[in-house]
């Protein structure tokens, strides 16, 4: 195929689809792109003038060495994998459910209502924030997906909309009716300490960590061991001849979807109830995004996104100190996890094809 | 064709032009390689000035191949092209139309919401747009008459008939200035009408100087039309020879090696209508009515081929009766159940109800998923291999081994390996060992015998004989006259979404030929 | 009479970066190529205009070009991704957003242009036309890029359906595997469609800090680039129904401030989250009618490859 290079007189580049790559060389390919990936953040942060030894010290001991800072990652962690494992499910399902903002933004929000109003008896209040936060999820990705299954309305569009106006419903209730009264910031009143997700004793740790393991238990459940997930497979790779076979795609991308929507909502109530005790204008920010990248470079595999998440945790933990010492842009942990998407892709092209020069 | 507009080479004008020692377009010892399988083995080819050349063999046997590297979509690993005598190298189809080479490709590389003109003035542009636009238009109109086409210049070519497209692409190629102009199976998409109307134009055009490649599969194609016929087998030429000097049998033994002839096996046991089809009318999802008035019955026990030009609505027809496409009017009834006009595919499906589609990569197969995958879904959505809970994957494993071996499907290395790996022959095997291991009372085949070769065509026939006797109905849809003619216990003639006639078997070929295109 | 004069006056320069946006999206989108890193474009164009005129000390036309250009060279790495690597599209753009997103806010603190108020281009003086009265103000009395836009449409609508290459791209982005076997370099046209949308859609970044704002922060764009994205599903592609909506959001972007200003109490989040709603009302409208007039590229989103298989 001549379109990758001009080729000169007497030979050209010939890209080919490879068969088949065993497993041990794709998993090294994929080591090999994120690997790439930290050396070039690492190349721009010496240009940026964080010294190479300040930086082993943010990235490497001061993280692995410090249990606050080994609890700080985990917390990060537990929301990102909840969103990530919400992106690889609709992902499975053919669904690109870029509206993941969206419903963490209703998650936390169903939550909040639930804490604000005092609904139900105190011990089941948090069960209750959360059952409201996945219906909240849920209720955003709901427009989206019926658009889809309906009326052929394509969702990446339909989700990123559905975010802007959740996002301005929102500053709606953050600039109006639940506005702070005793601060009057425009975030919501304080959650009652019935309201938070407790802690498990060891530093930071919450109980947020142990939804997030239940979810990825779930997940990996629902997505590779059980008949749902086998079906799902076929959606994935190829709708038109499972629907041929009996497979309800519909049904099943429905129900994928739905508790994609759902765990984006989960998210939004972990991060309201188990970091922020609140509900801020700024605390989803990212999240939809980062979600998306996880689930890529994890495939969707629900115990691969447990990895990425972490190390993206590892990130945002080590991007927060270089922001207060080094003055280093909090977007830097944005910046690194582009970097090391396209290396990997970068990688993953490789896997997929085979480049060869022909006479 | 004296001069072609724009982009003409100095290298294919300065060539010797109607010397006919020397080949038009000459390929030696070309080699091409898609991983492990070997495309072309070492071939040689040449075309003349002015002849029909066919290019004969079954599916897979490298004929396409050898002509996209002739045409610039391939590049060979080893081996040379010639025009003309002179040497030249060819790395994209750009190089190819400045050699004065046209294909025109089994899919159409037409972009639908253009025009005609605009279509063909994509690859034709020399100098401003309107200059082209009159140019083009001027052309067509020219080349047209040469040929004696008739097309419209003005629509949009996704309105167009399948054989209106062809048309315009070999209009495209003629404009571009080719006289050397390979055709990838042109008759394959068309009426026997159609079909002769169009060898007929390509004679005309060898007449005005043009050399002409005809890759075919048929035999009296090339024997009543071609000036001399190229064999290939399993990539490999067998031999270049004159229709003359050769028979039917000949060419059929040279094709297949040996020569494998299916007989004709009736059934003798047919019982009580299984499936009946009343009445039935459906639209297509943009509105247009595809099917009206369709009934048919098949009787357990037999095979009820419906014959037709491939466009008639047999598609639609196979939607609607594996529970796809909701028919607008009409009833459709299994013995048993009763009414199943309403039922979904999985319910269907659990009734007895199995398909095998004419496009196999497309509505049987999940090419990134394992054979054992593909294998299994059947089974898993029938209930097999452990609960909804888990999965059993052991058994589905061991189950897919037992029925990859009993079907004889071939290139399975491992039990992860993914289907898009089979070849075409295998993975039809495939699909067959999936939609018969629940012993089905209905089947639907759909031109199952496509893009297979003779071997494996015959083996899937196997099948579905067997499927037959023992004492399932089948229908069968097919475009090759053939196979129907070879299968069929009864046949119904389908044309503009109904059926016209049935005939029982032995039937006369002639007969339902005339049936297929209308002039009963 | 001038609270109107004024509304009027001020939407161009809201309708501009939109305007500009959703042209760069279409002439990429047409191609074939799903452009969902518009807002990063739209924030390295906003960065680099507003650094370059704090480094030249002026010049914002120079400025503008500079945007481009900038954006332009990020252009480069999203083709990459989507023509030369097939990523998938989606993965691309947003990787895009965050690469802009980081590269942006790093670069501009290193360079302390952060929070930098500077003077950027001002409107341009038509003498006796500006003077007329009601008419000068809104149409005489714009700046520059707001004419080059109109401008640039007249030149887009007449490339895309007039010339040669206008055919040969949209025949890309409608059926690459045609364009292909017509010996048309499916790579070269998409990889200069990404490169057109990004000089474009950097311009209207540029703009966004050279023109309207003249200071850069950090997020600038405020989710602009999404609003383009949007508007492009709301024109259907189509380049005069896109200049038509980028006029009527800026109408609505222009109105908010000045309805609030006197004192007029508008639930105003919900004016804000119109034009996704409308968009998303759009959306429906066109696949619920029977005959949607739709310009969607037929090929939009898929890569590209050769099929080079037996």
């Amino acid at each position: 195929m001549s379109d990758i290079a001009r080729a000169r007189r007497f030979g050209r580049i010939n890209l080919e689809i490879r068969d088949d790559m065993p497993m041990w060389k794709q998993s090294l390919a994929f080591l090999a792109g994120v690997a790439a990936g930290l050396v070039i953040s690492v190349v721009i942060l010496l240009v940026s003038g964080v010294g190479l030894a300040a930086l082993l010290n943010e990235f490497v001991v001061f993280i692995f060495t410090s249990p606050k800072n080994i609890s700080g990652v985990l917390v990060q962690a537990g929301p990102l994998i909840i969103v990530g494992l919400s992106a690889g499910i609709a992902f499975k399902a053919r669904f690109w459910n870029i509206g993941i903002e969206g419903q963490v933004i209703f998650g936390a929000i169903g939550a909040t209502l639930v804490a604000i109003n005092d609904i139900g008896p105190p011990s089941l209040r948090l069960p209750l924030m959360a059952f409201f936060a996945a219906l909240g999820g849920m209720m955003w990705i709901l427009l989206p997906t019926i658009l889809k299954l309906r009326l052929r309305i394509n969702e990446i569009i339909s989700t990123l909309l559905m975010n802007y106006i959740a996002f301005n419903f929102l500053l709606h209730l953050l600039y109006g009716p639940w506005q702070d009264p005793v601060s009057s910031f425009p975030h919501s009143e304080q959650f009652e300490d019935f309201e938070r997700l407790a802690p498990l004793g060891w530093q930071s740790l919450n109980t947020s960590l142990l939804i997030a393991v239940a979810l990825v238990i779930f997940c990996f459940w629902f997505m590779v061991k059980s008949r749902f997930g086998f079906q799902l497979n076929f959606v994935h790779s190829n709708a038109q001849m499972a629907k041929a076979l009996g497979v309800r795609v519909a049904a099943l991308t429905l129900t994928a979807a739905l508790i994609s929507g759902a765990l984006s909502g989960l998210a939004g109530f972990a991060i309201s109830a188990g970091i922020e005790s609140r509900m801020t204008q700024s605390f989803f920010i990212g999240y939809g995004f980062s979600g998306i990248l996880i689930a890529f470079l994890a495939r969707n595999n629900p115990l691969g996104i447990v990895a990425v998440s972490i190390l993206v945790a590892t990130l945002m933990i080590a991007g927060q100190s270089l922001q207060v010492f080094y003055q280093i842009p909090f977007a830097m942990v944005q910046l690194i996890q582009a970097i090391i998407v396209i290396c990997v892709a970068a990688s993953e092209f490789f896997i997929r094809h085979r480049v060869r020069w022909v006479e | 064709m004296t001069t072609g507009p724009g982009r003409i080479s100095a290298h294919a004008e300065s060539g010797p032009a109607h010397d006919p020692a020397v080949p038009a377009l000459a390929l030696r010892s070309i080699t091409k390689s898609f991983g492990d399988f070997v495309a072309l083995d070492d071939v040689d080819f040449d075309l003349r000035s002015g002849e029909v050349h066919a290019l004969l063999g079954e599916n897979g046997a490298g004929k396409s191949s050898l002509m996209n590297v002739a045409a610039g979509l391939y590049a060979a690993d080893r081996g040379a092209i010639e025009i003309a005598g002179q040497t030249v190298s060819i790395r994209g189809p750009s190089d190819a139309q400045s050699l004065r080479i046209g294909m025109v490709h089994q899919h159409y590389k037409l972009v639908m919401p253009f025009n005609t003109v605009e279509n063909i003035l994509l690859a034709n542009a020399a100098g401003g747009y309107r200059q082209s636009l009159q140019r083009v238009r001027e052309l067509i109109s020219e080349k047209a008459d040469l040929v004696g086409f008739e097309v419209d210049l003005d629509k949009p070519v996704g309105a167009l008939s399948i054989a209106e497209q062809q048309r315009v692409e070999i209009l495209k190629v003629l404009v571009a200035g080719a006289n050397i102009i390979i055709l990838d199976e042109p008759t394959a998409v068309l009426t026997d009408e159609e079909g002769q109307r169009l060898l007929e134009a390509i004679r005309k055009l060898a007449e005005s100087g043009c050399s002409v490649a005809l890759v075919t599969h048929n035999l009296n194609e090339s024997l009543m039309h071609s000036d001399r016929i190229t064999v290939m087998r399993n990539g490999k030429v067998v031999d270049t020879v004159l229709p003359d000097a050769v028979t039917g049998p000949d060419l059929t033994r040279m094709i297949v090696g040996e020569s494998i002839v299916e007989k004709r096996h009736l059934s003798t046991v047919t019982g009580k209508p299984r499936l009946t089809v009343r009445k039935v009318a459906a639209r297509r999802a943009d509105g247009l009515p595809v099917l009206s008035d369709l009934s048919f019955d098949v009787r357990s026990g037999e095979i009820y081929g419906i014959a037709g030009v491939g466009g008639n609505g047999q598609s639609e027809l196979v939607e609607v009766l594996m529970g796809l496409l909701p028919p607008s009017e009409g009833h459709l009834y299994l013995d048993g159940p009763g009414d199943i006009t309403l039922a979904r595919s999985d319910e269907r499906r659990r009734f007895g109800v199995a398909c095998i589609p004419a496009d196999r990569q497309g509505y049987a197969l999940a090419g990134d998923l394992s054979v054992s995958d593909n294998y299994a879904i059947g089974g898993v959505l029938s209930g097999k291999y452990g609960s909804w809970m888990r999965l059993d994957r052991k058994t589905m494993t061991r189950a897919t081994r037992s029925a990859v071996k009993k079907y004889d499907v071939q290139g399975v290395r491992s039990d992860g390996q993914r289907s898009a790996l089979l070849s075409g022959g295998n993975a039809q095997k495939l699909v067959i060992a999936r939609e018969f291991s629940g012993d089905p009372t209905v089947v639907i085949a759909h031109s199952p015998n496509r893009g297979l070769d003779v071997r494996a065509s015959a083996a899937v026939h196997g099948h579905l004989l067997s499927a037959r006797d023992a004492g399932a109905a089948v229908v069968l849809i097919s475009e090759d006259l053939d196979e129907i003619l070879l299968l069929s216990d009864r046949i119904g003639v389908m044309n503009s979404g109904t059926i016209v006639s049935e005939f029982d078997a032995p039937a006369d070929r002639h007969d339902i030929g005339k049936a297929m295109v209308g002039h009963v | 009479m001038d609270f109107l004069i004024n509304w009027l006056a001020n939407i161009p320069g809201f309708a501009v970066p939109f305007a500009l946006g959703a042209l760069g999206l279409i002439i990429c989108e047409k191609s074939g190529v799903l452009n969902l890193g518009a807002e990063g474009f739209l924030l390295v164009g906003a960065m680099a205009g507003a650094g370059a005129v704090l480094t030249f000390g002026g010049f914002p036309l120079v400025a503008l070009g500079v945007a481009a250009l900038a954006s332009a060279a990020l252009s480069l790495i999203f083709a990459t991704l989507v023509i030369l690597l097939r990523v998938n599209q989606v993965i691309s753009g947003l990787t895009i957003v965050f690469l802009a997103q980081g590269l942006t806010s790093l670069i501009a603190l290193k360079q302390g242009w952060t929070n930098k108020a500077f003077t950027g281009l001002s409107s341009i003086d038509l003498g006796p036309l500006s003077d007329i009265p009601v008419i000068g103000r809104i149409v005489f009395s714009q700046d520059l890029i707001v004419y080059l836009t109109v401008v640039l449409f007249f030149v887009s609508v007449h490339m895309l359906n007039k010339t040669n290459a206008g055919l040969r791209l949209r025949a890309v982005g409608e059926n690459p595997d045609a364009a292909d076997a017509a010996g048309i370099n499916v790579t070269a046209y998409r990889f200069v469609a990404v490169l057109i949308g990004a000089l474009l859609l950097g311009l209207a970044g540029g703009y966004l800090t050279v023109v309207v704002s003249k200071i850069w922060v950090d997020g600038l764009t405020g989710g602009r680039g999404w609003i383009a994205i949007a508007l492009v599903i709301f024109a259907r592609w189509r380049l005069w129904r896109a200049l038509a909506g980028a006029v009527l959001f800026g109408c609505m972007e222009a109105l908010i401030p000045r309805v609030a200003a006197i004192g007029i109490q508008v639930p105003q989040y919900f004016v804000l989250m119109m034009p996704y709603v409308v968009t998303l009302a759009v959306m429906v409208w066109t696949s619920l009618s029977r005959n949607p007039a739709t310009d969607e590229p037929g090929a939009l989103g898929r890569p590209f490859v050769r099929e080079e298989r037996h």
